[in-house]
């Protein structure tokens, strides 16, 4: 422990003087520590690239720890928290291992310890059923991921001779080699990251969880896919051409699939959780940006599609934990999750609402906030592609920013939708919430540190920005300096200034309003209803039908169902209708293919025998085996 | 501060000039209707009529209601001074400013949906629904359009993409031009609300969209929303004005009046569709934006034919 501080100060003075010379983010930072397991050394390596994540990871952790410690209380007297607490200690851990590990044998092992604690945390519940089952899917979805992850890692670390990352990236891989290895981490990562069609555990998993799981999950562990890929891009370098179409594609398919799921939900930490998976679209798209680039030898090009996606990674994290713990402030309140029962919140609990109406303007990437700036730098990246790509590139580079713009209002439309119904009208529950639960002030600050975090990335963003081009090119293996980075940062300058422009004129139309308002009575009557008074809410939209004509319209992609709500005969009798988006992949993809293993295990177990001492006798055996395999 | 002074003459001539093109529509459909119509300037007496009166408020309202008109002239005003207006060059320029214009309406439309939403009212819930779809529709075709118009120009600002610095004109390009012409000026009615997409002289019957979105607001509320519209279409125009009409006498006099005489002809073009046309059926709408982005995307792939 001594070695570790001595070398962790030492560290820390080298650190402190490169950060003077303006050098810090190219720093290489690396740790060595014995390890006695085999191929494994407890090898550690702060990088650009993983800087981003770290810090990621570092924001979220703190904050929804603080969150839990107020949000955990309504569980005091039922459950025992100590099991929770030492798993959530053990994914922490687990989080930033992954991200700085440097050998194969430790970054797997990090990834297994996040699996298996990430399912006791989801599981907390664990008195439903619905948990229990969303848990179990988790724990086999992320195992599927995880031996395909071994597979490829050993088939690189074979190839290269060694387990370590470092020793790996210095090796050449064959063309061929190199894109199945990369098909591999699409599906392995794509798991824990959520690509469609694979993502049918995380819309169970969210709902699930605790509150300030479900932000850690969201913000940062499915984020871990992301971080895996980039590291694996990273290790090999130089890829096929089609390897950045791909990603790109499913960046697309993953973003509007995502929202458009998202807009059929009104189960809020449901929709939370399909927005995720169209952030990792985004992040995605911003990837196969910077693949184009580098598989085109535009160095720049790269860097912006790389830079955008870790800048978006940074921000998804934040703005999603916010939108995660505000849900969860809401369900408290509540009681439950159904939109279609909400309303009216924002009377009731005006910071948590202004705090949400931050993180949903932020992930609808609407200036002011930070999702702006890293859309606005794949944006760039996209348009850069479309302009100096060869024509199969410029299309697809077209492709990618018309299905930015539509997954940019689609979310607009999905978040005016939770907002609306959540904080805004009247109640649409007739009667009183059993009772008020109360928002602990230790639920508000995490809130509030992130909230002013998206402001501060959307308005000041060189810091942050510098720090994800300088992992951009980390991946691409250029150095940043020889780019033109001018042309990137000048306009992000000007994007800012309109935007305090913008903030400038709302101040002095504010101004005018009261000025003209001045003296006049603001009398406060019923909403205008036509001529009709006395309406019940229960006439307001809610989020199913304020979706409704989204949904209709694209319900050749969606699975929607709609059961109920005919009107029979002249004088018709109370009737009850519901309408629910339920997923493709998961209802035509998974759920026929697990009923097909689950006969074929099934007619398996028929041949099983059925006594113990037979199983005894073959151990016994196979140990006799091994004795006379040892002796010769 | 001469940039400030610049954006601030911009202003002016936006806030001075825009009313009266909706002036001169409705004085266009009075004339079709074989009415006398009001004066061209009725505009500015209605502005000037709300902005004396004052503000009524329903219970169920929070800020956010009285937020939406103020951010939504806000964000309209940001637009127009990215925009170039004939002779008059655009004060705030610099690659990637589309972006800036897309996501600045985008801020605006998430807070006008919101104070529909805010009212409680099932009329008020319903424009902000069909608000929310046509949106995305229209922001595919606008977006469209400036993919094209950016590959033919070769830059992602406004000002490079049309008017003055427009590097090809109609003989080497004209196809493109012409649909994306066509698609933006879907484009524009839709986002103006203008016939056939809306209709912007009635809200109560349940086929519209905009104008029953602001059916609670009053007083100097809705007079920054109308303010804000006139100011949409203005701007809209004067994005489409310079591409259809891409001549430089080098006159300033001379091109200025090419530009006001554009503009004209655009607003009274609008004038005749909607005095002519009927409102579309709500589920025809769709078709007509995805027209738009076809005809927007038809034009991309031409260019990319040519290439």
């Amino acid at each position: 422990m001594k070695r570790f501080w001595r070398h962790f100060k030492s560290r820390n003075q080298e650190r402190q003087e490169l950060y003077k010379e303006g050098r810090f983010f190219n720093m290489l930072e690396s740790f060595q520590w014995p390890w006695h397991v085999p191929f494994g050394e407890f090898a550690l390596k702060l990088d650009s690239l993983s800087l981003i994540f770290l810090t990621a990871v570092t924001i979220l952790v703190l904050c929804a720890g603080v969150y839990a410690v107020g949000y955990m209380r309504q569980y005091r007297t039922t459950k025992s928290m100590g099991l929770h607490i030492f798993f959530y200690f053990l994914l922490s851990t687990a989080l930033v291992l992954i991200v700085l590990a440097n050998n194969v044998i430790l970054f797997l092992g990090a990834w297994e310890m996040m699996s298996i604690s990430t399912y006791f945390l989801i599981v907390f519940n664990d008195e439903k059923s619905s948990v229990r089952r969303a848990g179990f899917l988790y724990l086999i979805m992320s195992h599927c991921g995880t031996f395909l992850l071994i597979l490829m890692f050993f088939l690189m670390a074979h190839n290269a001779g060694s387990m370590n990352f470092e020793i790996i990236s210095h090796s050449s891989f064959p063309v061929a080699f190199a894109g199945s290895i990369l098909l591999l981490a699409i599906i392995g990562f794509g798991i824990k990251a959520g690509f469609v069609p694979v993502h049918i555990w995380l819309p169970h998993a969210h709902p699930a969880a605790p509150t300030h799981i479900s932000a850690i999950l969201s913000g940062v562990a499915i984020k871990m896919g992301i971080y895996g890929i980039c590291r694996v891009l990273w290790i090999i370098g130089v890829l096929p051409d089609w390897c950045g179409y791909l990603i790109l594609i499913i960046g697309v398919v993953c973003g509007l699939m995502g929202v458009l799921y998202a807009l059929g939900q009104h189960e809020l930490k449901k929709l939370l959780a399909y927005h995720s998976i169209e952030n990792i679209g985004i992040i995605s798209l911003g990837l196969g940006v910077g693949l184009l680039g580098q598989s085109h030898h535009m160095p720049f090009l790269s860097v912006l599609g790389f830079g955008g996606a870790l800048l978006h990674v940074l921000n998804h994290a934040i703005f999603k934990g916010l939108l995660f713990m505000g849900a969860g402030c809401v369900i408290q309140r509540t009681h439950t999750s159904d939109m279609d029962l909400m309303g009216g919140l924002a009377r009731t609990m005006p910071l948590v609402s202004i705090l949400f109406l931050v993180g949903a303007l932020a992930i609808c990437g609407l200036p002011l906030f930070n999702g702006f700036i890293s859309e606005f730098i794949i944006y760039f990246g996209l348009f850069q592609g479309l302009f100096h790509l060869p024509l199969q590139g410029a299309f697809t580079c077209a492709v990618g920013i018309i299905s930015l713009a539509l997954m940019g209002a689609l979310a607009l439309a999905c978040f005016t939708k939770v907002y609306g119904t959540v904080f805004l009208g009247e109640p649409r529950h007739l009667q009183e919430p059993p009772s008020t639960g109360k928002i602990s002030l230790l639920m508000i600050i995490p809130m509030l540190v992130l909230g002013g975090l998206c402001l501060w990335i959307g308005l000041f963003p060189q810091i942050m920005a510098n720090a994800a081009f300088q992992g951009g090119a980390y991946l691409s293996h250029t150095d940043l300096a020889s780019l033109p980075m001018g042309t990137i940062f000048y306009p992000l300058s000007l994007v800012i200034s309109g935007v305090f422009l913008f903030f400038a004129l709302v101040l002095a139309l504010v101004g005018i309003r009261r000025k003209l308002l001045q003296g006049h009575a603001q009398p406060v009557r019923e909403t205008w209803g036509c001529g009709f008074f006395q309406m019940t809410p229960k006439i307001q939209y809610t989020s199913s039908s304020f979706a409704l004509l989204i949904v209709d319209f694209v319900k050749g992609i969606l699975f929607f169902r709609r059961e109920g709500g005919d009107v029979k005969g002249k004088f018709p009798a109370k009737t009850s209708m519901s309408s629910s988006v339920h997923d493709a992949s998961e209802e035509f993809l998974f759920k026929p293919l697990f009923a097909r293993l689950t006969s074929f295990s099934k007619k398996l177990d028929m041949n099983r025998i059925r006594y113990t001492q037979i199983y005894l006798m073959y151990i016994f055996l196979y140990l006799i085996f091994l004795l006379v395999w040892k002796l010769k | 501060m001469n940039i400030i002074f610049l954006i601030l003459s911009h202003w002016l001539i936006v806030l001075t000039l825009s009313p009266l093109f909706l002036g001169i529509i409705s004085k266009v459909k009075a004339f079709f209707a074989g009415k006398k119509g009001p004066s061209f300037f009725q505009p500015y007496f209605d502005l000037q009529r709300l902005f004396q009166k004052n503000s009524v408020y329903s219970r169920t309202t929070t800020w956010i209601f009285c937020a939406a008109p103020i951010i939504n002239l806000a964000a309209v005003l940001v637009l127009s001074a990215l925009v170039p207006l004939g002779t008059f060059k655009a004060p705030v320029k610099f690659s990637g400013d589309i972006l800036l214009a897309a996501y600045i309406l985008g801020f605006a439309r998430f807070f006008m949906i919101s104070a529909a939403l805010d009212t409680g009212s099932s009329f008020e819930g319903m424009g902000a629904s069909r608000e929310a779809f046509f949106s995305c529709l229209s922001e595919l075709a606008l977006f469209m359009n400036f993919i094209t118009l950016s590959f033919v120009s070769h830059s992602i600002s406004l000002s490079a993409m049309i008017g003055a610095n427009f590097p090809l004109s109609w003989t080497l390009m004209g196809p493109v031009l012409l649909l994306v012409v066509g698609s933006f000026f879907i484009v524009i009615l839709t986002e103006n609300a203008r016939i056939p997409i809306d209709d912007p002289d009635t809200h109560l019957e349940l086929t519209m969209i905009h104008e029953v979105m602001i059916l609670d607001h009053s007083g100097v509320d809705l007079g920054y929303m109308l303010y804000a519209a006139a100011i949409k279409f203005f701007v809209f125009a004067s994005i489409m004005v310079p591409i259809i009409v891409p001549v430089q006498s080098g006159n300033t006099a001379w091109d200025m009046l090419i530009f006001l005489g554009g503009m004209l002809v655009l607003s009274v073009t609008v004038g005749i569709i909607e005095s002519t046309m009927a409102r579309l059926r709500l589920n025809r709408v769709n078709n007509l934006l995805l027209i738009a982005f076809a005809l927007a995307f038809f034009g991309f792939v031409v260019k990319m034919w040519r290439m």
